[in-house]
């Protein structure tokens, strides 16, 4: 394949706010260049590699993800902090045990009935099913054949944004939890996700009462 | 006894787990007397706080009693001719709760993670959802975003409000008679008590005229009642 493609494809990537899948990027390229064109979506994947890989060499602060089954632009771990101090996204709330408990439970059993998840949590649950379609990151997607014709819920493509998925299936595998659980390498980050919220709220603290003084004045 | 913060639990099950965790219990072999007895202390201090709540830990309260009851009794034995645990089906939904649990808290690490990310398009993501564009409204719009908004549109027509006007066919001629007629079995009566028995509001307010009429015609009088808000109404015998 041409290596202009490469930066056809990164613009396209470049250009859109939402993940853009392998099918929107071979669509627009032979929309253009005619259908003749050889593009599999193989060769998009490849080229995504080596784009970061380019980015990469040139220590760039940003990469390409695979996010939803398509590609999306995002900025590095490293200047998360900074970034979040002029974002819109920073004043987003971390989700509630609840509300990651029916997440998951609807992510591996969807499409799932209301009754069924509030069997599995042996709690009711209209509030945070009413939370989490708002928040966009479950949806309606039919009803059951069943008595009362419950309906069912389950992920939207937002749900894999928000965790950072490609797809469902890089949901972690239930089975495997108990290992990863007593896994050295994710007790150890689990040590580190703790140290970043204390440092986070330490730094909520410190921007309110930044922002208290300023009022005062 | 030693106080358990409330909000910590997300349910019966998971405080279930947190018991099961604290004193190092063998899931497969939960002690149900000790443990329901615990619950249940924490069920009575819930009880006080959070009504709503306290009625899912309730339910688990009773199943754990139903458990402990049929542990006593004599075991049950299945087809196949073993013996049924009660606790089986306790166990079977931990487990599966446990599962989730663990996998909800390996989400929050995903969750810690991406939200380091930033994507593009963030800083006007606010104002983003105002622009009223054809494309991005069709967009994530499923058949029940459809319906919703189609059931919304009807709740809003407001309901034709239709007066249906009965005819009564009601004369002040006849509730003078009809005043008369009820004056003659007493000589008192107060006017509340005259209408009470009339169901019609155009009934009771063409009696009220027919009641004036024969006072002008002088053939009642009216006074004061001592019940206030009402008046009696008297037979005046003249000739």
């Amino acid at each position: 394949m041409d290596s202009i493609y490469n930066s056809i494809i990164e613009a396209l990537i470049f250009a859109s706010d939402d993940s853009l899948n392998n099918s929107e990027i071979i669509k627009a390229i032979k929309g253009i260049d005619g259908k003749d064109v050889q593009i599999s979506p193989a060769d998009v994947d490849k080229c995504i590699d080596e784009l970061n890989t380019t980015y990469e060499k040139l220590n760039m602060s940003f990469n390409i993800l695979r996010i939803a089954e398509g590609y999306l632009f995002a900025t590095k771990q490293e200047y998360a902090k900074y970034v979040g101090f002029l974002s819109s996204e920073k004043s987003k709330r971390r989700l509630s045990q609840a509300a990651l408990e029916t997440l998951a439970i609807t992510a591996y059993k969807q499409p799932i009935t209301k009754p069924e998840i509030e069997s599995i949590r042996g709690v009711n649950s209209d509030y945070i099913l009413n939370t989490l379609l708002e928040k966009n990151l479950i949806t309606i997607t039919g009803r059951t054949e069943s008595v009362g014709r419950p309906l069912l819920y389950g992920t939207t493509p937002e749900f894999l944004k928000y965790f950072g998925l490609n797809s469902i299936k890089d949901l972690p595998k239930p089975r495997e939890i108990e290992e990863i659980m007593n896994d050295e390498d994710f007790l150890e980050q689990k040590r580190k996700i703790m140290m970043n919220m204390i440092e986070e709220n330490i730094q909520e603290e410190t921007s309110n009462e930044a922002n208290n003084d300023i009022d005062k004045t | 006894m030693y106080k358990i913060k409330l909000d910590q639990f997300e349910g019966p099950l998971d405080l279930l787990l947190f018991f099961i965790k604290r004193d190092e219990l063998n899931i497969y072999d939960i002690p149900i007397s000790r443990i329901t007895k615990e619950f249940l202390e924490y069920v009575n201090l819930i009880k006080l706080l959070d009504l709503e709540l306290a009625g899912d830990f309730i339910l688990m309260a009773s199943t754990l009693m139903h458990i402990k009851v049929r542990m006593l009794l004599p075991k049950e034995i299945d087809e196949k001719g073993q013996e049924i645990d009660p606790r089986t089906e306790l166990v079977q939904a931990l487990l599966e709760y446990k599962k989730y649990k663990e996998v909800a808290e390996e989400l929050t690490f995903f969750e810690s993670n991406q939200r380091k990310l930033s994507f593009r398009g963030n800083f006007t993501a606010d104002e983003k959802e105002s622009l009223p564009e054809y494309e991005t409204l069709l967009r994530n719009v499923s058949i029940f975003d459809l319906a919703k908004a189609f059931k919304n549109a009807l709740a809003r027509i407001k309901e034709k409000t239709v007066h249906e006007i009965k005819k009564i066919n009601v004369t002040v001629d006849e509730q003078m008679k009809f005043i008369m007629d009820s004056l003659s079995q007493k000589n008192e009566m107060d006017f509340i008590g005259l209408v009470s028995v009339l169901k019609e509001k155009i009934r009771i307010v063409i009696t009220f005229i027919a009641l004036l009429e024969l006072t002008k015609m002088g053939q009642i009088g009216i006074k004061e009642s001592s019940n206030f808000n009402d008046f009696v109404l008297y037979k005046l015998n003249h000739g």
